[in-house]
């Protein structure tokens, strides 16, 4: 499976806010309620990196954790790639 | 006894004559035929009309081992046209034919395909005097609209038939025969639009039919807008239904009013929750007299408007019902969209997400243009969070969109 950098998903998670004329500030420790970066914006960026490695994920993998981080959502997304 | 549009002018793979100057074909009395092209499908049409025997016409790309096998053991032959010689199934059950019956297979969509019976009387749609038209047939053979067409320019004087390719181009072929009605769904008219405008505009259409798929305001208007002297038309017609529906105003949906109307020799609509039901005088033998049609209504501004199918409009997002016609519908109300399907897409968290597939006018709109769009005009979940631009609009056999 071809492999997104966490950089990239970063990246991309700021585009995902950026149309929402939301900013992904630099710290991973960032809130996920403080700026605003909800489910639907975290399945939207799963659904960016399946496009972008062409592969679809397995998001049951990883089990049920917390996700209330910036963080969170890199490593989690680390994790789908890397079952 | 001679149909009554025997004499009538027929385009096909490079024939041009009448009906009646068709060659014989030499079929079993009852049999399926699975043919090479759309010559070959009206050869064993007119061998049919004169014989008044069984049969069965489906496209060959439709041929498949359960499917045959199921109609060999009805009681019908099997004969599928190829390149070279033709192959030939003797049924499985011996039976005496039945004089005059057509079958037609339904779409498969959802399962394997079933036999709908039907005359070809009742497969015409146009009852009463028709001004002469020369008709394009742009539908699959054995399609229920390519019967449509095709019986209503073998029963009717004076109506000549123009069978095309869908997938070539087909507007300079249709202009050089004269062409002055046409049937297809919205997504082969938005196709053609967008591909073949030009000879399109050399066309001199009088009636503009539309069916098959959900029918939007936009694609009456781009038609009646691109052909002025035309009276555009949509209807709602199946296999199982028959023809049931014809609106010929210009404007998306039926009148409200038709609803629960009980009109001798016209069907019945109904609604039971958001799905539409039909009882229909044209409709297949045996099939039920109050159908489901599995087909999704929504009524707005006195007009009921057939939306999409019951299982595939709704996408759930996070528990939230969305309508994936109405996500649809705001895509196409860009005026840089040409065309729009929007489906669910499985996602983490929220089970589905919204995703569409657009065809651009201008190339220069982006991803986020159309998302922005969209957000000022839909409920968050609504939103189309993927969006994938096709450089064409996909046509399938049987001219709807496949996406």
């Amino acid at each position: 499976m071809s492999q997104l950098s966490r950089a990239s998903v970063r990246s991309m998670m700021g585009d995902v806010l950026r149309r929402q004329d939301k900013t992904l500030p630099d710290s991973d420790d960032a809130a996920l309620d403080e700026i605003g970066f909800r489910s639907l914006d975290f399945s939207e960026l799963a659904l960016r990196v399946e496009d972008e490695i062409g592969e679809e994920l397995n998001f049951d993998a990883p089990g049920l954790r917390s996700i209330r981080t910036v963080g969170d959502v890199l490593d989690f997304i680390d994790q789908l790639q890397n079952p | 006894m001679t149909p009554a549009g025997a004499d009538n002018l027929i385009a096909a793979d490079g024939f041009v004559g009448t009906w009646n100057e068709l060659a014989a074909m030499d079929l079993p009395p009852a049999a399926a035929v699975f043919v090479r092209n759309s010559l070959e499908a009206l050869k064993v049409v007119w061998q049919h009309a004169i014989d008044q025997r069984e049969t069965l016409v489906a496209a060959g790309a439709r041929y498949e081992p359960a499917l045959v096998e199921d109609l060999l053991d009805e009681g019908l032959s099997v004969v599928r046209q190829m390149s070279g010689d033709d192959e030939l199934l003797a049924p499985n059950t011996v039976r005496p034919a039945e004089p005059g019956r057509v079958w037609l297979l339904t779409s498969g969509s959802t399962g394997r395909p079933k036999r709908v019976a039907h005359t070809l009387q009742s497969l015409l749609t146009v009852k009463g005097a028709q001004p002469p038209r020369v008709w394009l047939c742009p539908y699959t053979p054995g399609a229920y609209a390519w019967w449509q067409v095709v019986s209503l320019t073998l029963l009717h004087p004076e109506q000549s038939l123009v069978c095309v390719d869908p997938t070539q181009s087909w507007a300079a072929t249709a202009a050089e025969h004269g062409v002055t009605a046409a049937s297809g769904t919205p997504t082969f008219w938005r196709q053609a639009l967008m591909t073949q405008g030009g000879e399109l505009s050399r066309m001199n259409l009088r009636q503009i039919t539309l069916g098959g798929e959900p029918v939007d305001q936009d694609v009456n208007d781009l038609l009646s807008q691109t052909f002025p002297d035309a009276r555009v038309s949509w209807i709602y017609a199946s296999s199982e239904a028959g023809a049931s529906i014809a609106v010929h105003d210009g404007k998306a949906g039926f009148p409200e009013h038709w609803l629960d109307r009980i009109s001798d020799g016209r069907p019945r609509l109904s609604v039971d929750g958001d799905e539409l039901l039909i009882s229909s005088p044209h409709r297949g033998v045996g099939v039920n007299e109050v159908l489901r049609t599995g087909d999704r209504v929504e009524c707005r501004d006195g007009r009921v408007h057939i939306v999409g199918r019951l299982g595939s409009d709704e996408i759930n997002v996070g528990g939230s019902k969305v309508s994936a016609s109405h996500v649809r519908d705001t895509l196409l109300s860009h005026p840089s969209v040409s065309w729009a399907a929007v489906k669910g897409r499985r996602a983490p968290m929220v089970g589905q997400l919204v995703q569409a597939n657009v065809v651009l006018k201008d190339p220069a709109v982006t991803e986020d243009d159309l998302f922005g769009y969209c957000r000022s005009r839909l409920a968050e979940v609504e939103v189309p969070r993927r969006i994938r631009f096709l450089d064409q609009i996909p046509l399938t056999e049987s001219l709807k969109s496949d996406v």
